[in-house]
């Protein structure tokens, strides 16, 4: 521990974006290299922290190591019963094997994408504001241990997500704004609704004290778990024990919240018929913010999905398992062959984005560790691949003025280093074994294989078709013979090279020696997975 | 006596509000207001002597009805004529910028 | 004793190592590619012969080692390696041919302006067939399976302005994709029916060779079929063979070291590895040789019709490797093996001398040759021999192995061996063919200004030529030393005098025929193509399989995709309108009530409270 438990260095790493855009309030508007540096070392606080952090944890201590607990609203009802009663919210921040990674990748991405937003040409004082608080946001939502801290943190991202595309992205910016604020609305108005549900019923105990009982409805997400797994639990009791329970949560009311959340982060991560907003935001954000939303924020949900959907109501999911799967492999092959077809680059991996999530819900419906750990290998790898990738089509973007397939073509003679790291990226991302993208692939693969082997030889053939539309669409980019109008464009500078090659060697790190992020999962994982089996055994 | 007089306040009433939401004309729409007021009036009067608890209370607040329905006509009618002023009309379909 | 198989380890490293170091170099450094590319695969080279030398003594112990590369709960993946007789000898084969290849490769490339970048991937190739040979369980085959692969297509896609090879590299890579495919389902397969989670070949082998394990014969032999599948797309088996022509869009030495002599027989080294599986499933066998069969004698009439000088070649390795799958088949991996050894030498000979050809006339239309023998006679002479070693003529290395194939396939399987025989006789036939237009007669178009290759691309040449020649005496018909020393079993001698006979007539016979055709001309210039032009039309266009896969595969996914995209643009992106226009006609309503008119809200309080009132007393008076 070394120390750690005094040093609250979850809260220091949330806030270090508030105080970079602190800072940038300070800086005059027109400086756009201060604000530029002032923007990048905010987001290397973080990066420095997590990465530190990472090194520390302590695995053996699990998700207590690290947490704080402040009270932050608590609000006395009137009841007529005796006792006090209370709503209580509190600030409450955590850490375990699921968001470690996650929220290093969150630094990993936020950094490079904030390098990569040299791109940006008009009021950078605002860019970065919003820039830094979507990296507050995102953050938060990954340590936050109680629902309603997720919620708001989870809505700052869409706040910060929704100025960002629609004052500083391509043409048609603003309906694709529009469009992604009012589907992600509707999906976090569903995760309300799934949450208030949640804390009406399990999130009530009494702490017993020596005055009055206290009657608590609490957010906290340890108290909600425990009182649901515990069979003795109000929520568990029947609702016509005796005096009438209004706690209990039925077998038909757990059905609904499970459902609700797997549309609320359906939507985000997308599942299937759910996607058309991110289509529109990759083709018509910025890079920098592209890089986040398809490395970062699509994550988001998945986690959603893992933490509150299946940690939570493990019976549901397991009983639903075949309908993920099915639905991962419909994501898999629907993306991939729609990829296939299109002829905007930024298009390709908007399909492709959905294919690769595709990935992560067949690794979670495995439902034994082995797919749990594919889905969030998936997760972190698809995470800095499609950063990498959306890097390179800033680029491509700056120089070429286009990202059309048609009208690029022979790159690879006046690029070669940039046209090198999209070749590396698109075989990372076809799964080529060495990069990142195999591993999860495969250990999503191999879970599923245990319960469902003809869904996932159906899967397998996605892999075939994500090998044809990557290589279709990087190598119209990068082969062939180069166009005269292009001959002139010059190879990458030092400062999008960087992020480039720290991402790639993130990739190849991962896909190498996949240990270094597999064994930090598998504490949690672990114990996650003893959890479900319990249920079980005692259901 | 009680039910002729709440069914007179009650044809008052309905008449006045029939006034007030079908007139085009704004003097008459604020008549029919003072209509239903006075509805009302009879109402309170009425239950005042043969309610069940009869007290003056009734009467009391009727005067204060009134008071107020006389300061409320003042106003209105200052406003309608400043509207007139304005727009050169009286007719009510003319004011609908609130839609805007 | 087996100090050198510990560190058999280092071997792939010295690759990787130059790799490394040319990619970080970067363009600039031109002489230094070929220097440390060939350094790097000699120092391999010296390793790996070393290691053979150990494994040369008599009954030397298998040396393996693994280590945990994702463990996760009570499961754990291992990569690791191992030493067996087996992989020796593949070993020496790799970085031999490697090491020739790189110093070839300095002449050839030579005026190519990204020779570094050329050397690097080669390294990387030779890195990752290392790999692959020294793997001792199937997922770490399968991460050296993808390697070789994706260096095969960045080595077919190197000169990537041009179109053709841009298709070709496309190509290569989905075709064998394809194959992949099929070998990761076995993984799975194998991962959770394995005792113990084990994937690795000892594991493999004692299981399937009969000590427990509970294997039906039904997944048994899916199993089989899908690592043969993965054998099938990496070998160029028919389906999966199209890839392999194309291939030869890229650079020569490429052709000879990857789509010759290593990675298209690592299919068959596959099969080896994990034959214990196929023993335990016949009905797999019967598919792998007559799938065998049926690639050699097809390829074969194919190369019969082309007139690219590096295709006939291709096709000629698809034949040949059918020949090893025919051996496989019938059982005799022994066999296969010691085939895959020879014709890696007197396969990549016979690339690395067209090569030279072309280098020389820059043009690989055997049309347009003609008459160069004279001129390069270096290049004609090692030719020569390749050829004569492919066609089966005693006493090259080719005879011997192809030999050795027909001896099982006449014990076990009179078609197969009849079809050995016809394959055998179309080869000498199409060699003869390839070296009468090419090196023989009058000087063609483009013939005039050819020049001897220089001695670094001729030294090559003489080392494989001698190879070729001798490489088959480490198994004779009544001395089976190599199956000996592969299986450590003591081998009856199998010879057979007919089967020698009819294997030398064959050989003789096409070459006398070829001869009488193509060089004496017997029946005019066109022979073939004039008596029977049906027949020539179609192996010319390669019995129009590629079409094929274009009308059934790419067009139906095309088709496919045009169908998905209708769907997502109106029915999904259709929904969406729709729930947005609902919303908008609510607004609209909405509008329509909120008009301004204060006697409008009026009348909408006015129904409420009533609406309000009804229920309200509706209730009461119900209850």
């Amino acid at each position: 521990m070394s120390g750690l438990g005094q040093i609250p260095i979850l809260s220091i790493i949330l806030l270090s974006p508030l105080l970079g855009l602190a800072v940038i309030q300070l800086l005059p508007r027109q400086r756009a290299s201060w604000l530029k540096i002032a923007a990048v070392a905010a987001t290397m606080v973080p990066l420095a922290l997590t990465l530190w952090l990472y090194a520390d944890y302590d695995r053996q201590q699990g998700a207590a190591s690290y947490s704080e607990t402040y009270n932050w609203v608590q609000a006395p009802l009137k009841m007529n019963v005796g006792g006090d009663w209370f709503f209580s919210f509190q600030y409450e921040v955590g850490l375990d094997g699921l968001s470690l990674p996650l929220l290093l990748l969150t630094a990993i991405v936020t950094s490079t994408a904030a390098l990569a937003a040299v791109h940006v040409k008009k009021r950078w004082k605002s860019f970065f504001s919003w820039f830094l608080l979507l990296e507050f946001g995102m953050i938060g939502a990954f340590i936050a241990r109680d629902v309603f801290l997720f919620f708001i943190f989870f809505e700052i991202t869409l706040v910060a997500m929704y100025f960002l595309i629609g004052v500083w992205g391509y043409y048609n910016r603003e309906r694709a704004a529009d469009r992604f604020l009012i589907y992600n609305g509707i999906g976090s108005a569903i995760m309300l609704i799934a949450f208030i549900m949640l804390v009406n019923t399990a999130g009530f105990h009494i702490v017993e004290t020596a005055m009055n009982p206290q009657y608590i409805y609490s957010g906290s997400y340890a108290d909600i778990l425990r009182n649901l797994s515990d069979p003795g639990a109000y929520v568990n009791l029947p609702a016509e024990s005796a005096g009438g329970n209004p706690f209990a949560l039925g077998e038909t009311k757990q059905w609904a919240i499970f459902i609700l959340l797997l549309v609320a982060f359906g939507i985000k991560l997308p599942v299937f018929p759910f996607h058309s907003w991110m289509l529109k935001v990759h083709q018509e954000a910025p890079p920098a913010v592209v890089m986040i939303h398809s490395g970062i924020l699509l994550k988001l949900g998945a986690y959603g999905l893992m933490r509150f959907g299946l940690f939570l109501f493990p019976d549901q999911a397991r009983e639903w398992a075949s309908v993920l799967a099915i639905l991962g492999v419909i994501n898999l092959l629907y993306g991939a062959i729609l990829a296939f077809r299109q002829q905007e680059f930024k298009l390709v991996l908007a399909y492709s984005s959905i294919s690769h999530m595709g990935i992560v819900l067949i690794g979670l419906a495995a439902f034994n560790e082995i797919g749990m750990q594919g889905a969030l290998f998936q997760l972190i790898s698809h995470g800095l691949i499609s950063a990498l990738l959306f890097l390179i089509v800033g680029s491509l973007y700056e120089r070429t003025g286009t990202t059309e397939l048609p009208q690029l073509g022979g790159l690879a003679r006046s690029m070669p280093f940039i046209s090198g790291v999209l070749l590396a990226a698109g075989l990372a991302s076809l799964g080529l074994p060495g990069l990142s993208g195999f591993v999860g692939e495969f250990l999503s693969l191999l879970g599923l294989f245990e319960s469902m082997r003809w869904v996932t030889a159906i899967a397998v053939i996605g892999i075939i078709l994500t090998a044809v539309y990557v290589l279709r669409s990087v190598l119209k980019i990068t082969f062939g013979q180069q166009r005269e109008e292009l001959s002139a464009i010059r190879d990458a500078r030092f400062i999008e090279a960087l992020p480039m090659v720290v991402l790639l060697a993130c990739i190849v790190l991962l896909g190498c020696y996949p240990s270094v992020l597999t064994d930090t999962m598998q504490l949690s994982v672990g114990g996650y997975m003893d959890l479900l089996l319990a249920t079980r055994a005692g259901g | 006596m009680l039910p002729s007089y709440l069914t007179m306040g009650a044809i008052l009433f309905c008449i006045g509000l029939y006034g007030a939401l079908a007139k085009r004309n704004a003097i008459i729409v604020l008549l029919s207001l003072e209509l239903m007021l006075n509805g009302v009036n009879l109402n309170l009067v009425a239950f005042s002597k043969y309610g069940v608890i009869p007290s003056l209370t009734g009467q009391l607040f009727s005067i204060f009805t009134i008071t107020v329905a006389a300061a409320e006509a003042a106003i209105a009618v200052a406003i309608l004529i400043a509207l007139f002023r304005a727009r050169g009309t009286v007719l009510i379909d003319a004011f609908n910028r609130m839609r805007r | 004793m087996d100090f050198f198989a510990k560190i058999a380890w280092i071997i792939p490293l010295l690759p990787l190592a130059a790799f490394l170091v040319l990619m970080t170099l970067g363009r600039g450094f031109r002489r230094a590619g070929a220097w440390i590319g060939s350094i790097g695969a000699l120092g391999a080279f010296v390793l790996s012969l070393l290691v053979l030398s150990e494994r040369l003594k008599p009954h030397a112990i298998d040396y393996s080692y693994n280590f945990s590369w994702i463990s996760i709960g009570e499961y754990t993946l291992r990569i690791g390696f191992e030493i067996t007789n087996l992989t020796a000898l593949m070993l020496v084969v790799v970085t031999l041919v490697g090491l020739l290849v790189n110093i070839y490769s300095a002449g050839y490339m030579a005026s190519d302006e990204r020779i570094t970048v050329f050397y690097g991937y080669v390294s990387l190739f030779t890195f990752s067939m290392l790999g692959l040979v020294l793997s001792d369980n199937l997922l770490s085959f399968y991460l050296f399976w993808e390697l070789v692969g994706v260096c095969s297509f960045l080595l077919v896609g190197f000169w990537y302005a041009r179109p053709a090879a841009r298709a070709a590299a496309k190509k290569a890579f989905i075709v064998t994709r394809i194959g992949d495919a099929g070998l990761l389902i076995a993984i799975l397969l194998l991962f959770w029916n394995m005792p113990g989670h084990a994937l690795d070949f000892t594991s493999i082998q004692s299981i399937f060779g009969g000590h427990g394990g509970s294997f039906t014969d039904g997944i048994t032999t899916v199993i089989a079929l899908l690592i043969f599948l993965g054998a099938v797309g990496k070998s160029g088996q028919f389906p999966l063979h199209v890839w392999l022509p194309d291939a030869m869009e890229g650079p020569t030495p490429i052709s000879a070291l990857i789509h010759a002599a290593t990675m298209v027989a690592a299919g068959v080294f596959l099969v080896a590895r994990t034959f214990s599986i196929f023993e335990a499933a016949p009905a797999a066998m019967e598919t792998v040789a007559y799938v065998g069969a049926f690639t050699a004698i097809f390829a074969a009439v194919i190369a019969l019709a082309q007139n690219d000088l590096k295709r006939i070649l291709a096709y000629s390795t698809i034949s040949q490797l059918g020949y090893m799958m025919v051996a496989l088949g019938l059982g005799t991996m022994t066999g296969a093996i010691f085939h895959l050894f020879t014709h890696a030498f007197f396969k990549a000979l016979l690339f690395l001398a067209a090569g030279s050809v072309i280098h020389a006339v820059h043009t690989q239309d055997i049309r347009e040759m003609g008459g160069i023998g004279s001129r390069m006679r270096v290049t004609a002479w090692t030719f020569a021999i390749g050829g004569l070693a492919l066609a089966g003529i005693p006493p090259l290395s080719g005879f011997w192995s192809k030999d050795a194939i027909l001896t099982a396939a006449l014990e076990h399987n009179p078609l197969l061996f009849g079809v050995g025989l016809a394959t055998a006789f179309l080869t000498a036939l199409y060699m003869t063919r390839l070296f009468v237009l090419v090196f023989l007669g009058k000087s063609g178009s483009k013939a005039g200004e050819a020049k001897e290759s220089p001695l670094v691309m001729t030294i090559p040449l003489i080392a494989l030529a001698v190879l070729a020649a001798i490489a088959g005496f480490v198994e004779l018909p009544w001395n089976g030393w190599l199956s000996g020393w592969l299986t450590d079993e003591v081998i009856e001698p199998h010879g057979s005098v007919a089967v020698i006979g009819l294997s030398i007539a064959a050989g003789l016979l096409g070459m006398l025929a070829g001869w009488l055709l193509y060089g004496k001309g017997i029946a005019g210039s066109q022979p073939l193509a004039s008596r029977l032009p049906r027949m020539v039309k179609l192996a010319e266009r390669k019995f129009y399989i590629d079409e094929l896969y274009e009308m059934v595969f790419v067009k139906s996914l095309r088709g496919l995709g045009a169908c998905l995209a209708a769907f997502d643009t109106y029915v999904i992106g259709g929904a969406v309108k729709l729930a947005g226009s609902a919303a908008g006609a609510a607004g609209k309503l909405g509008l329509r009530l909120q008009n301004g008119q204060v006697q409008t809200y009026g009348v909408a309080a006015v129904l409420g409270v009533v609406a309000i009132a009804v229920v309200v007393i509706g209730r009461r008076m119900l209850s």
